[in-house]
């Protein structure tokens, strides 16, 4: 993409909408930024001028058991979910890249709908749900109502992967003798292998940021960002800072690995 | 390609349905019989009571609150892509590859983070004492009532949407032929024109769908209004809360909440048909 | 939980090593498997460090708490949970009630508590009996009046609640989202000697009050949002809460303070139950013995998260001796004018469902209003 020498173009845009960009970033980071800055300061509720800088609130957190429990019982749950997620949304992906069948349309709107229904509803219909079952209160639960979530997330990565697959790989493998299993070990799977992981680094870190579902159905294992709504609605502490930025970090970790093992290997044909 | 369901189709094909259908469809059916059952000291029995559905659709404040909230989403999934659209704009067709895709990049980062840490640093922003008021203050303006107002609830909705908005904008601008742009140009069609009538047009699907995303967001979203609104006016997330608060009226939440979801899914239709109907003209 | 640099240099102190110990997964873990574990579903706070590391210590327990906001949340948890999953419940006194008809808490045996140590008020106290037998026992309560910026307000203009109506703090007034106590300080001020407790008329005319005061309201907020809007000057008055809040506020710095004005104020009252069918109802007893006992009920008074008065004679009179300015800032002396004189006077009225109304006919009224 060489910048072109259009008359067209008028270097005055050009720069106010690299401003309005900056000016954007600038919005979504904001927040951001200021819960890192409080999360070392010293006041406990943040207040402009700030106090002085402090570890305290960290210190705080690390040596709150509950909190461990609540890490613990968070990636316990991204784990699954993540691996769960991940499993069915590849499944559902080829299905749709591979079959055309009556009911698809259907089965397709079922499986990428879950994310659409607000987080309140859905978690107040799990819990009711799942009480019947005599599974809510658990990890389980939590698990299960994050992969209901999670599946279309990762259902829409591979997919896109699938579709920058040249059609004809997987017949000329059938051709070639490959049975369908065996076209799906030696052909499909290592194409999407990227997306694969990329889907499962996503799915983990939404499950570690979801709070509302998981705050119905948790019970008494409640994860890390259910603990944070907690201290949220009853004592106000700056911990929710240190949390927030320690999850911050966490997510952030996952999804930069997901963007390098999407651009390494697997975007190479399609960037050309 | 192939029609007969063979078990080797099936076994990737049915793990996701049989999951959905067991724990996202039984559930929302189950809220459909939890609408009509009927509490009693603090207990919720099963029953086929129609009563719950009388007394909410028959209640004013609910009607009220159902007005705000679909005001209150709708404007701000349009100030979202209204706002949205230069940047993104920018970013597909303007940078060069590489900055597009750490900007694509960063705006994936707010995606995954914790959005309740994200209001709750708003407040710091917006209440009287905050660093807006306290910059207005240097320039000897102010204070101003943010916090606790409608505005300030839209800026909580725009830290959810804002983002997801923008990225998918950018998918769909990118995807817009670059050769009818030059057509254009070379029409000398003005920069606005060419904006409004042949990029705008080409990505609308795109365009319509993250506005959509950005409504669905907003709908259901109960931490804005709570914490940067104050818990007024109120919206149906903050109404389901508090209809709970009268000895376990959850059936009567079950009722706002399929109300909620019934809204939802009409507005969807209308704008997937919208943006469809568009595409092909 | 608290930030003043005491409690902070005390933690550090305590908890430097036990922070790094904690940080090693497996060694933690170790250490939880010989713990019995006590589930309890409380109010924030209630089992934090401060609170309950001396019983953990002693009897080698190890508190799960589930912490809710509100006595309808605490309800709906305990409804869709299994019967057992709660060891321990702490519940505002008008729920508890409510806990017993649904069949959620035990009977328990009043010889087990020493109740001859409680104020006499508090030996028979309403909320925990019924047909004579016993389900809770009340710990903590508090007094609820008019909470109120000390900068922006005087203690002569707060003595009325009808400074909400103030023009001064117009658009200042915030609600602490629960229609029970703001209808009830509205009651108080329209004369209801029983505010829960009101025919048809003075009812239509609680709801005509509060409609009036709706043009002042700056917001509705739940605990956590009560506490930062008070504390920045968000919010010059607020109504519905008291000395639960502005304590905390003022250890913590701010210009805050709660007044119980002269129409009287209103009280909340926290109780411990047992959950039904909890396999550890023996080590939840003790529990309840530890934290009604003098010892236990000052650290229920001093309660990082909130602090309250206690009911408990003998609390009164350590809490003196360990921790005189906090006696005195509560009024738990033998001052005249103490707490206990305050209820003794009769300017204190329960906190209760109301009596002659349905819960939902005020609670629907507080929705419209809260939607006006």
């Amino acid at each position: 993409m060489s910048p072109n020498r259009d008359p067209n173009r008028s270097a005055l845009i050009d720069t106010a909408l690299r401003v309005w960009i900056i000016l954007c970033f600038v919005f979504v980071f904001a927040p951001i930024a200021a819960s890192f800055v409080f999360s070392f300061n010293s006041d406990r509720f943040p207040t402009i001028p700030l106090g002085h800088f402090t570890t305290d609130w960290y210190r705080l957190v690390v040596a709150d058991p509950l909190v461990w429990s609540g890490l613990w019982n968070t990636l316990k749950v991204a784990g699954a979910v993540g691996v769960l997620a991940t499993v069915l949304g590849f499944g559902a992906a080829y299905t749709d890249h591979r079959h055309d069948f009556f009911g698809k349309q259907a089965y397709l709107a079922l499986a990428l709908l879950p994310p659409t229904i607000p987080a309140v509803i859905l978690g107040l219909a799990m819990l009711a749900y799942l009480s019947r079952l005599t599974l809510s209160g658990s990890a389980v639960s939590v698990i299960i109502a994050h992969v209901v979530i999670c599946a279309p997330f990762a259902m829409a990565l591979i997919r896109l992967r699938l579709s920058q697959m040249d059609a004809a790989l997987e017949p000329a493998a059938w051709n070639l003798g490959a049975t369908e299993w065996g076209a799906m070990r030696h052909v499909i799977l290592p194409f999407c292998a990227p997306a694969i992981l990329a889907a499962l680094f996503i799915t983990m870190a939404v499950s570690s940021d979801e709070f509302a579902v998981a705050w119905f159905v948790s019970g008494l294992n409640e994860t890390l960002p259910v603990k944070v709504l907690g201290f949220l609605q009853g004592q106000v502490s700056p911990r929710i800072n240190v949390i927030g930025s320690f999850v911050f970090v966490v997510s952030i970790g996952l999804v930069i690995a997901a963007q390098l093992l999407m651009a390494g290997r697997g975007a190479r044909p399609y960037e050309e | 390609m192939r029609n007969r369901p063979t078990a080797y189709g099936l076994t990737f094909a049915l793990p996701l349905l049989v999951w959905q259908v067991v724990f996202f469809v039984l559930p929302l059916a189950f809220l459909v019989a939890l609408s009509f059952f009927t509490v009693r000291n603090f207990r919720v029995l099963p029953d086929l009571n129609p009563g719950n559905w009388g007394v909410i659709l028959w209640r004013q404040v609910f009607w009220q609150a159902y007005g705000v909230t679909w005001l209150l989403s709708a404007t701000g999934s349009l100030i979202a892509s209204v706002l949205a659209f230069p940047c993104a704009f920018g970013i597909a067709l303007k940078l060069s590859a590489n900055s597009r895709r750490w900007a694509v990049f960063l705006m994936v980062i707010p995606f995954f983070t914790s959005y309740l840490v994200r209001a709750y640093a708003w407040q710091v922003f917006l209440s009287d004492t905050g660093i807006i008021n306290g910059l207005l203050a240097w320039t000897g303006l102010g204070p101003y009532a943010l916090l606790n107002t409608p505005g300030a609830i839209l800026v909580g909705y725009l830290t959810l949407s804002l983002p997801l908005v923008i990225l998918l904008q950018v998918f769909s601008l990118t995807y817009v032929d670059r050769s009818l742009i030059e057509a254009a140009h070379n029409l000398r069609a003005g920069r606005l024109r060419t904006v409004f009538e042949v990029i705008i047009p080409s990505a609308r699907v795109g365009l319509v769908i993250a506005a959509l995303f950005a409504f669905i967001l907003c709908f259901g979203d109960f931490v804005s209004p709570v914490y940067l609104g104050g818990g007024h006016p109120t919206t149906l997330s903050i109404l389901i809360t508090d209809t709970t608060k009268s000895g376990q009226q959850w059936p009567r939440a079950a009722v706002i909440a399929l109300m909620m979801i019934g809204t939802l899914l009409a507005t969807a239709f209308a704008a997937v048909h919208f943006a469809y109907r568009g595409a092909r003209r | 939980m608290t930030d003043t640099r005491f409690h902070l240099a005390r933690r550090r102190l305590l908890q430097g090593a036990a922070s790094l110990v904690l940080a090693a997964p497996m060694l933690n873990r170790a250490w939880a498997q010989e713990a019995t574990t006590l589930n309890m579903l409380a109010w924030y706070g209630h089992a934090e460090p401060d609170v309950v590391a001396e019983f953990e210590a002693a009897n080698n327990v190890k508190f799960v708490p589930k912490y809710y906001s509100g006595g309808d949340n605490m309800v709906g948890l305990i409804s869709q949970s299994p019967p057992g999953t709660y060891d321990l419940i702490l519940s505002d006194a008008e729920y508890v009630q409510g806990l017993n008809e649904a069949g959620y808490i035990e009977e328990l045996t009043p010889e087990d508590y020493n109740f001859a140590d409680y104020f006499p008020e508090f030996q028979k106290f309403p909320g925990n009996w019924k047909d004579g037998k016993l389900f809770s026992v009340v710990t903590r309560f508090g007094f609820l009046g008019v909470a109120y910026n000390t900068e922006a307000l005087t203690e002569k203009e707060v003595d009325t609640y009808a400074v909400y109506w103030s023009d001064k703090i117009k658009g200042k007034v915030g609600h602490y989202d629960w229609h029970l106590p703001n209808l009830g300080q509205i009651s108080l001020l329209n004369g209801n000697a029983s505010p829960y407790d009101i025919d048809a008329a003075a009812w239509t005319s609680v709801m005509d009050k509060a409609r009036s005061l709706r043009p002042q309201i700056g917001g509705f907020f739940d605990y956590g949002g009560t506490f930062s809007s008070l504390k920045d000057g968000q919010m010059l008055a607020m109504a519905g809460i008291g000395d639960w809040i502005t304590g905390v506020l003022q250890k913590n710095g701010a210009k805050v303070a709660s007044h119980i004005p002269q129409e009287g104020g209103l009280q909340w009252s926290e109780c411990f139950c047992i959950g039904k069918g909890s396999p550890k109802a023996d080590l939840a007893k003790k529990w309840i013995q530890y934290i009604t006992s003098a010892k236990g009920q000052v650290k229920s008074a001093e309660m990082a998260a909130y602090p309250a008065l206690i009911p408990n004679r003998k609390g009164w009179d350590l809490l003196g001796q360990v921790d005189p300015a906090e006696a005195k800032r509560q009024g738990m002396t033998k001052d005249a004018g103490n707490a206990m004189d305050l209820i003794r006077s009769g300017r204190i009225k329960f906190r209760q469902w109301p009596v002659q109304q349905d819960l939902g006919t005020w609670n629907d009224f507080w929705s419209d209003y809260k939607g006006a």
